[in-house]
């Protein structure tokens, strides 16, 4: 018995520091070459970014040095960010774009939550397998194509031919020229940008209500079992209970809404071609597309990227300070 | 009062009467929440769907007919014209885009597997000297939006001569921040046994990850993998900007050929529309469960 335990013993503890360093070289030979080369693809473009954002930069330039800074190339320290508040055709284009970005994604957000958590709820509500059924149906446009969605939309909203003045007509309300009449403006915002965010919404949605049904399956049944016990109505039960405990999920939606709106793209370049008419659909990413890929000013292109990454960090940080809570359920 | 008073059998009965009646009328207000709810989530899916049925109606209608004003909503004489149009297309090689398509997503979904399980499972089943602060790196890194490092990462493209090339559209997206992050959630379920069982057995380490973790992480595989696939597959920036010759082009990059190159063509529009959409919308039925369950778990920390 003792022998069998004496010559157990060290070959365990040989085993184990034999097995701790090969662990410690797998970690080690595993996630370096990962993380160097995840570092590769997203914080050294990062910095190349922001320097950019300091030159004048176009890849047809004869530039010398480090990453072709230089040269031709010249170093304007922050005369890109100075420009932005010019009076320069690029600047007035920026400061539209970011314009039009700020009202997108604050109407997209209340918008997409006035549907998606009614719905959410709602879908909750319904007995019996229809439901995943309903989920199935509003989560189809999520995983379609932007581009074939845009297409489709850009369709339907044809003055003459579409789908939307079609209903309109029947309905007695007289056609529109939804995505191209500049002098069509509801509440401050181009009939164009509204169609583009009904078109958006219409996308995008699904994603936030799967999330929602999953975190309303989530909130424990006692709490709505104890406030009908109480006498609460189910207005009360949604304002009082479900909302203030869907909290930490609406966290993650705003940052995950904000932050998807701030970049969108696809439907607008398609929609309205390249954000006409009179640039009132240009968003902050059709307008970097533009400078650095068409007109292959890069540095402006580089600046422009920066002032966007820096907004959206702000509005997430401004979001996450807001709807913190300190509790657990 | 003094009527109730005289006729009191009278007053009881019609108390009872009163009292099944808003007992009734409670089970049918029960019922009838449930069909006015059905009725609006019906009412909602016919207005999701409509965009989707306008599509597949025009694809079926005729060029002189889809210009017509006032327009058709059904088709007057459907027919398969336009795909016919479409695959006969010189101009378009359809099989080649969607070839294009496939090596792409396949290609990314493969290696964003194996590197988000290979380091969700070192992040899980390991301690080392700074793992938090590089998990947090990583989790930091999803907060920058893509088109932030859109320009540099052409210009690095650029320099690795991977421009016009679909390698360009494949190697910046080996690894996926949240592809890592849904691994590790997973794989932290999984009992530590396991490995130590795997120990016994003398494997390595890798080994360990290889044959003993991955076999475990089917669901989690399929549900990233289908999200990563559909992702990719309808990817339209970063194509658009990377690839420039037609035969390397993906498929959302064609779709816009019949709209932007040749007049507009909605019907050849709506058609190669439906030849897109339909791939996506049967991977979506078959899996749907997975889907939707990826989806929502992106939603938790």
């Amino acid at each position: 018995m003792s022998t069998l335990v004496k010559t157990a013993q060290p070959r365990s503890r040989r085993g184990r520091s034999g097995s701790n360093r090969g662990r410690g070289l797998f970690v080690g030979g595993a996630l370096t070459p990962l993380m160097l080369y995840m570092i590769f693809w997203t914080l050294f473009p990062m910095a190349w970014a922001l320097l950019l954002s300091f030159f004048d930069y176009a890849p047809a330039h004869s530039g010398g040095g480090f990453l072709g800074l230089g040269g031709d190339n010249a170093f304007i320290g922050l005369g890109n960010f100075r420009n932005m508040l010019g009076d320069s055709l690029e600047a007035q284009k920026f400061r539209i774009s970011l314009k039009t970005t700020l009202m997108f994604a604050f109407l997209v957000l209340p918008l997409n939550l006035a549907i998606t958590i009614p719905l959410a709820v709602a879908i909750e509500a319904v007995r019996g397998r229809v439901k995943t059924f309903f989920r199935f149906i509003y989560f189809l446009p999520t995983l379609t194509s932007s581009v074939g969605v845009a297409l489709i939309w850009r369709y339907i909203y044809h003055p003459q031919r579409g789908l939307f003045n079609m209903i309109l007509k029947a309905v007695g309300i007289p056609a529109q020229i939804w995505l191209s009449n500049p002098r069509a403006i509801y509440l401050g915002v181009p009939l164009a940008l509204w169609a583009i965010i009904i078109t958006y919404l219409w996308q995008d949605m699904g994603y936030n209500l799967v999330i929602f049904i999953a975190a309303l399956q989530g909130i424990p049944h006692d709490f709505k079992e104890a406030a009908v016990v109480d006498g609460a109505n189910v207005w009360q039960i949604f304002w009082k209970i479900t909302v203030p405990l869907l909290r930490p999920t609406l966290l993650f939606i705003c940052v995950m809404t904000m932050l998807s709106s701030f970049q969108v793209f696809d439907i607008i370049q398609i929609m309205t071609e390249n954000g006409r008419p009179q640039d009132q659909a240009r968003v902050m990413v059709l307008d970097i597309y533009l400078n650095a890929f068409r007109f292959h000013n890069m540095g402006w292109a580089g600046a422009e990227s920066i002032v966007l990454f820096l907004i959206v960090l702000v509005v997430t940080l401004v979001q996450m300070r807001l709807l913190r809570t300190r509790w657990e359920y | 009062m003094a009527t109730v008073d005289k006729n009191h059998p009278m007053a009881t009965t019609t108390h009872v009467s009163s009292a099944r009646r808003t007992l009734d009328w409670r089970v049918v207000r029960r019922h009838l929440g449930q069909v006015l709810l059905h009725a609006l989530l019906v009412a909602g899916c016919l207005g999701t769907l409509l965009p989707f049925m306008w599509m597949i109606f025009g694809s079926f209608t005729s060029s002189t007919e889809i210009v017509r004003i006032p327009p058709t909503f059904f088709p007057e004489a459907p027919s398969l014209e336009n795909y016919r149009v479409i695959l006969n297309d010189p101009h378009v090689p359809l099989g080649r885009f969607y070839l294009n398509s496939i090596i792409v997503a396949v290609s990314v979904v493969l290696l964003t597997l194996f590197t988000s399980s290979l380091a969700g499972f070192i992040f899980a089943k390991y301690e080392f000297f700074g793992k938090n602060s590089v998990f947090g790196f990583i989790l930091a890194t999803m907060m920058i939006p893509f088109q932030v490092l859109m320009v540099p990462s052409y210009l690095m493209l650029a320099k690795l001569k991977l421009i016009d090339s679909l390698w360009g559209l494949i190697v910046p997206a080996a690894i996926d921040a949240f592809g890592i992050f849904m691994m590790k959630q997973f794989i932290e379920g999984l009992p530590s046994e396991l490995m130590d069982a795997g120990r016994i057995d003398g494997a390595s380490e890798f080994g360990i990850y290889w044959r003993i973790i991955l076999p475990q992480l089917g669901p989690a595989l399929a549900t990233l993998g289908i999200l990563t696939f559909m992702f990719r597959w309808n990817n339209y920036l970063w194509p658009l900007i990377v690839i420039t010759t037609n035969e390397r082009r993906t498929l959302p990059i064609m779709l816009t050929w019949y709209s932007t190159v040749h007049s507009q063509r909605l019907d050849l529009t709506m058609t190669v529309s439906v030849m897109v959409v339909v791939p996506v919308l049967i991977v979506y039925t078959a899996f749907q469960r997975w889907i939707v369950q990826g989806f929502a778990l992106s939603g938790f920390k």
